[in-house]
């Protein structure tokens, strides 16, 4: 048991290692960009000393700039240490819809970087009683083999419904991504969270979308 | 005669105001935002140095760099990254990168680079054959990126 209890903390750990290296990716990006803003303001001060004279719409526009990417550094910020107490987090009440949102927004950059889009379902919120940091580590396990496996201009949608007591969450994609074979990857690679979860693990059908069934209250 | 740079960023805000603080340094700056445009141009003109984001969607820095250099072996080129991991820093060392710099990146030091590697690039072929008797290609061409990968990587990757 305690080397299966290792397995879900040595995914959980390499799960919270790659989404914070591209947190602070983004970071840096927005560091960079209010740098380079700042600069430039200091720029145009120094040659305004040397006779060129000041726009103060130009002045505006760059304060604003810098006020913008500062908020969207904060947002990143937020969405850190929401990501972080998710993983400290016992089992707990919460949202799927919720829990879709932050994946979506961690995952975003990694996700554009390989040309795939992710978007939710529209659906009505279902509480789920569960440890949000594991649901989070198999959606990630999904997404990243999608983008492993996914060519350009792909799309993903994430969905839930209720069936029965479980919950059903789906992950639709473009006709080019191999459902199936994204099924077996993740099967494989997640065992581990599956089991965790009570989580049975199916390609549709049609082939058209990833769906992950699962009690809707954890048992422990 | 000023420097011509070929700058390249996916964020076309980071790239406009770089490339208005490079203008006003005095370099002839042209901008590219993504690998495909930036190939596209310079097919149709010569660059003395690129400046290049090394993770971009779609065709990503590396892919861009390799690609430049197959092109034009002495290309003077200087990677730009949010975060360098020691693997794709060899890598671009190894693909002949001139220089790597962290973001954000102070301008005087990216300025200073560019102007290094446009005065090695304008030595030419003759120039970097030259330098080849005089030991391995990357540590006469490159003693810049070899010192920032030092420092980048002192703490690990």
């Amino acid at each position: 048991m305690s080397s299966y209890h290792g397995k879900v903390d040595s995914l959980g750990l390499s799960f919270f290692g790659s989404m914070t290296a591209s947190i602070s990716h983004e970071l840096k990006n927005a560091l960079a960009i209010i740098n380079e803003n700042a600069g430039l303001l200091g720029d145009l001060v120094v040659l305004s000393e040397k006779g060129r004279p000041l726009d103060p719409e130009r002045m505006k526009t760059i304060s604003e700039n810098i006020r913008r990417r500062v908020q969207s550094a904060d947002d990143i910020v937020r969405r850190l240490n929401r990501f972080a107490h998710s993983a400290n987090q016992p089992v707990v009440s919460a949202g799927i819809r919720d829990i879709f949102a932050c994946m979506v927004a961690l995952s975003e950059r990694l996700a554009t970087m390989k040309g795939v889009s992710l978007a939710l379902a529209p659906f009505d919120e279902i509480e789920v009683q569960t440890l949000p940091f594991v649901i989070e580590n198999l959606l990630w396990i999904c997404l990243k083999n999608i983008f492993l496996l996914a060519g350009a201009e792909q799309r993903v949608v994430l969905g839930a419904c209720r069936e029965a007591g479980d919950i059903v969450v789906t992950l639709h994609c473009t006709p080019e991504i191999p459902v199936e074979q994204l099924a077996s990857t993740v099967a494989a690679e997640g065992q581990p969270l599956i089991f965790f979860l009570r989580m049975q693990i199916q390609a549709d059908p049609d082939g058209s979308s990833l769906r992950l069934r699962m009690p809707i209250k954890f048992i422990e | 005669m000023s420097v011509s740079v070929l700058l390249v960023d996916d964020d076309e805000e980071f790239l406009a105001i770089l490339a208005e603080r490079l203008t006003i340094r005095g370099m002839d700056v042209t901008r590219a935002a993504s690998g495909e445009a930036t190939l596209d141009l310079v097919g149709a003109t010569r660059f003395q140095v690129i400046v290049l984001d090394l993770q971009m969607p779609g065709m990503d820095g590396l892919a861009v760099l390799e690609r430049l250099i197959a092109l034009n072996p002495t290309q003077q080129i200087i990677l730009l990254t949010g975060h360098a991991t020691v693997t794709k820093g060899m890598r671009a060392m190894k693909l002949g990168a001139a220089d790597l710099l962290e973001k954000p990146v102070d301008i005087r030091e990216l300025a200073e680079k560019i102007n290094a590697a446009a005065s090695v690039g304008q030595r030419g072929p003759a120039g970097a054959r030259a330098g080849q008797f005089l030991g391995p290609p990357q540590q006469t061409r490159r003693p810049g990126l070899l010192q920032n990968l030092r420092d980048l990587f002192a703490c690990g990757e």
